[in-house]
């Protein structure tokens, strides 16, 4: 067992001076020679009928290399996906989002190719949209994919007990919205696609570069082996980044002119490519007299967008575990994903819980005023014990986690005087891990002493590359800057599922140390077979060994999370991740305006190994939490287009709104199944953040807003409402 | 200008321009930068009971300087929240007047405090009182021909308080839903403009006790960033905490 020396400590980020000093070469600063320029052409509303397409005027201007459109591409035109081969290549015949790609212009130059595009002309017909969840369950609506039957994509059934039987002597029942809101990405998504010798090489700042090397293998009808992927760490990933969206039609393109060629999103067309889904949740909740919860009732629709993306497995993943981190007697959840003409909706930081949660914990909060009981004391109730099962047939609670509940009200002083205008509240958040996944590194030792890691994670600001550096450092005993993290390209480094459900500590992490303890036991069998001290400096052993300045010792390592046959997700959770959140606020009641006074975070992590990152990792979470509770939406007109689109009306926290306090909280009880006994961490703060920001507002003016955001606005409203209501 | 008139456009900040143009709103035959025409000014001068400001005063020279703090609080006030820093080191007094935004941050306290704006041609000169300056959204009484060399902010020559305040969606760096400023002299009598709550800053007087009739002057509308109903009553929410502000500066 290694001697636990950098473990546990905050080590600076690797490649942090780089990323903040504006170095390190994103997707986008990349210049392959020879490379054309693309630009896409779309029609100005979300459904349509395409007629005719005209290119002349487009194929005149000086640079154009290529104008392609359905009809340019095999046909039937491929459909492709991560999940679901729902999505056209290109849009054939029809439109089914503002912003899906009809046409797609290759030329020398941005400029000429912005012209170019500027000038094919799309003749279509605009047709109606769906564009709520009221509509997509209308059957009388139009189907945004022709060949199903309803736009129910899937439907999800959970629970246990018998919850029409069960007897609650309090019931609330609500209906709660969630937003669409996009990722906000500071680092455009951007892409190259070039043809090569051996098939065809992609770039893309992409979260899982396995997943688009099967995906674009695919569309091209090509073996795996031909495709390979270069991820370049990206700027913020949040999910947005996680699954393919038009490297297939890059591919192609590539193909067709036989060059390389570049596409760079602006920020518009960024929030017209990702998304997180919205949502309507209808809870009923029953309590019996002391405030345990007897069953939850709960219906989920999310919208999704025009094509599944990774939509329905967001929607059962968080639609199992809905109920939080309670016992619930009894359970019944009826979850959809909804098809709508709108931006595909996709992983986002979370993975659906966030929607969830907004309801189920403003549950908690009502029936505890109901019953008279305290809202941390109603959470205390229903808590479950260390090791409980609290899912039949699951990961039972791995954490301690009413330390972290009651940590957090003391954090924020819970029992203490609030003067006017002011509220407490606090929220807990729950999150299934990843299911049946696989990751697998190697370490190389080279022959003096220095090591490389070679690991299909991406490192998008969490801080993967400097996590798998000190295992490496402690594992080998060498120093971190004798280690470098090899990252993104899918012919040097072995197969990984994913960078998300925040997994790549446990999972890489472990597989990391695998891959350590092979080159350990390699190094054992070099001393025996020479017959020397196995503890001898590792450049001497391999110096002894291979002569001088060759050779070298390669440790392969791999984990997985267990597939379980008939597992409503594959597999079990591996871990929980769990953060208890509480919010101290001032309203002013004349204008809505909220002031975060105070923003206690608790996460139990199990293991932090890097106590910096896992801090700053909740805390960017919380605040991007902030956004979706205080301000963010993505708002549509009729027609399906987004009204604000750009960073002008779609208003993200800046640092301004970043509480006065904000104080982060580890529980470390070395109870997870990663390195040192370390659970995932990083979304923590988007599960509880909304609730416990709604229930201190609830509590310092009295009004209860079910539909995030909470507007000042919002909040103004609902207080004239009230009033209106009082003189009644 | 004569020459691509008139289809040209001036740049001096570049702030609103920059976005318009990349965004293809604006599509000019040409972009003069002024920044280095000779007799261009980036000074703040007081002559005879005027404050002269250049048409290259940047948000943040208004604001560091003295004597603007001294005479005109509320302009300061409103400077220091228009964009984030790094727009305000390039963002001119007479640029924001120029874009002609209903939400211009500057716009209610210089009506209030009177500016008059010096208005020059390759021919000619004239002088026109900012409240004649506005013409609609994006759209002011300059010339093709002309351009804003100087605002003139008349000195008070008896006591007066000013304040600005407004209403964003987050804490800063954003465009106002409303704004509101106000001027109070000992005799009770009020100037108030407010922006984002017509299709241009709209200039009203009044007194103490008119404040309700003053706000239901304006005429907000209902878009992404705010509804009629909660301008309206922003307005008059504001109109009373700038007035009560305004009131603690006079008597200083």
């Amino acid at each position: 067992m290694a001697e636990s020396k950098w473990v546990g400590q905050s080590l600076g980020r690797v490649g942090g001076e780089d990323r903040v000093t504006g170095r390190q070469k994103f997707a986008a600063d990349l210049r392959i020679d020879n490379t054309l320029q693309v630009k896409f052409v779309t029609v100005d509303c979300a459904r349509a009928r395409i007629i005719a397409v005209h290119t002349e005027a487009a194929a005149a201007v000086e640079g154009v290399r290529c104008i392609l459109t359905a009809a340019d591409l095999p046909q039937p035109v491929p459909k492709c996906g991560p999940a679901y081969d729902d999505r056209p290549v290109i849009a054939v015949g029809e439109t089914r989002f503002h912003g899906e790609p009809v046409v797609a212009v290759a030329a020398e130059t941005e400029d000429a190719a912005e012209r170019a595009a500027s000038l094919v002309r799309i003749e279509y017909e605009e047709l109606p949209p769906v564009l709520t969840v009221e509509a997509a369950l209308d059957p009388a609506s139009p189907l945004v994919q022709d060949h199903l039957k309803s736009n129910v994509l899937s439907e999800h059934h959970f629970g246990w007990g018998d919850v029409a039987a069960a007897h609650a002597d309090c019931v609330i029942e609500n209906d709660y919205t969630f937003p669409m809101v996009t990722h906000f990405a500071i680092e455009p998504h951007a892409f190259i696609a070039a043809p090569d010798p051996d098939g065809i090489t992609i770039w893309s700042p992409i979260q899982h570069p396995y997943v688009l090397r099967r995906v674009v293998a695919t569309a091209l009808g090509w073996p795996v082996a031909r495709v390979r992927i270069i991820a370049p760490d990206p700027g913020g990933g949040f999910g947005g980044k996680g699954w393919p969206k038009v490297e297939p039609l890059l591919a192609f393109l590539a193909l067709r002119v036989g060059r390389p060629v570049r596409y760079v999103m602006s920020l518009e067309e960024t929030f017209q490519a990702v998304r997180r889904a919205s949502a309507k949740v209808h809870a009923r909740t029953g309590f019996d007299a002391t405030g345990r919860i007897v069953f939850q009732d709960l219906e989920a629709n999310f919208l999704i967008g025009a094509y599944a993306d990774i939509g329905p497995r967001v929607v059962s993943k968080a639609s199992y575990s809905a109920c939080g981190p309670y016992r619930a007697q009894n359970a019944r959840v009826v979850s959809r994903a909804l098809l709508s003409h709108t931006t595909p909706s996709t992983a986002f930081r979370g993975f659906g819980t966030p929607q969830a949660s907004w309801a189920v914990e403003s549950q908690l909060n009502e029936a505890a005023d109901r019953l008279g009981l305290d809202r941390v004391e109603i959470r205390r109730r229903n808590v479950p014990d260390k090791d409980e099962e609290f899912i039949p047939n699951e990961t039972g609670a791995d954490g301690n986690w009413r330390e972290a509940l009651e940590k957090a009200a003391a954090a924020i002083a819970w029992e203490t005087p609030l003067g006017p205008n002011q509220g407490r509240g606090i929220s807990l958040g729950l999150k299934s891990s990843s299911t049946a996944s696989a990751s697998f590194a190697l370490v190389r030792l080279h022959h003096d002493g220095s090591a490389s890691v070679l690991s299909g994670t991406s490192d998008m600001g969490q801080g993967a590359r400097t996590v798998f550096t000190q295992i490496v450092a402690d594992e080998l005993g060498i120093a971190p800057d004798r280690i470098v993290v090899v990252m993104g390209d899918t012919s040097v480094v072995p197969f990984d599922s994913s960078t998300s459900a925040s997994r790549s500590t446990v999972f890489m992490g472990n597989a990391i140390i695998k891959a350590c303890e092979h080159v350990r036991s390699q190094l054992a069998e070099i001393a025996t077979e020479l017959g020397t001290d196995p503890e001898l400096p590792h450049e001497t052993l391999l110096r002894a060994y291979y002569g001088s300045a060759r050779g070298e010792v390669i440790g392969l390592g791999s984990a997985r999370s267990a597939y379980v046959a008939g597992h409503p997700l594959g597999g079990k959770s591996a871990f929980w991740e769990m953060m208890a959140a509480a919010a101290e606020v001032e309203v002013d009641p004349e204008t809505g305006m909220v002031d975060i006074r105070k923003l206690v975070l608790v996460s139990d992590i199990g293991k932090a190994l890097n106590p910096m990152q896992v801090e700053t990792q909740d805390e960017g979470s919380a605040v991007m939490g902030l956004g979706h509770t205080l301000m963010e939406h993505l708002i549509l007109d009729d027609h399906g287009r987004i009204r604000n689109l750009g960073a002008l009306d779609y208003r993200i926290p800046t640092i301004e709104d970043i509480p006065a306090q904000l104080h982060s909280f580890l529980i470390e009880n070395g109870d997870g199944p990663g390195p040192s006994g370390a659970k995932g961490a990083g979304e923590g703060g988007l599960l509880s953040i909304a609730a416990a920001v709604g229930s201190a507002i609830n509590q310092a003016v009295g009004v209860a807003i079910r539909d995030l955001p909470i507007t000042p606005e919002r909040i103004w409203q609902a207080i004239q409402k009230e009033q209106t209501h009082g003189r009644q | 200008m004569r020459e691509f008139a008139p289809d040209v456009r001036l740049l001096a900040g570049g702030t609103d321009l920059m976005v318009r143009l990349r965004s293809g709103r604006f599509r000019p035959n040409a972009v003069v930068d002024v920044k280095r025409v000779s007799g261009w000014s980036s000074q703040i001068v007081e002559t005879e009971g005027v404050l002269r400001i250049g048409a290259g005063v940047t948000m943040t020279d208004l604001v560091a300087d003295t004597k603007v703090q001294r005479h005109f609080p509320a302009l300061v006030e409103a400077a220091s929240v228009v964009g984030s820093i790094q727009i305000r080191n390039r963002a001119t007094l007479a640029g924001n007047i120029c874009n002609a935004s209903p939400a211009a941050d500057t716009a209610p306290p210089l009506l209030v405090c009177g500016a008059i704006v010096n208005i020059a041609s390759a021919w000619d000169e004239r002088r026109l009182p900012l409240h004649e300056f506005f013409l609609a959204p994006g759209k002011t009484a300059l010339a093709p021909s002309e351009l804003v060399e100087s605002l003139d902010l008349p000195i008070p020559a008896e006591p007066v308080g000013s304040s600005f305040q407004r209403i964003t969606r987050r804490r800063g760096v954003d465009l106002a839903t409303v704004n509101l400023s106000c001027t109070l002299n000992a005799a009770g009598e009020v100037r108030m403009a407010f922006g984002a709550a017509a299709p241009i800053p709209l200039l009203v007087n009044g007194t103490v006790a008119s404040l309700e009739e003053m706000t239901a002057q304006a005429r907000p509308i209902s878009d992404i960033r705010g509804g009629q109903d909660y301008r309206q009553a922003m307005l008059l929410v504001m109109a009373r905490r700038a007035l009560e502000i305004a009131r603690g500066r006079l008597s200083r």
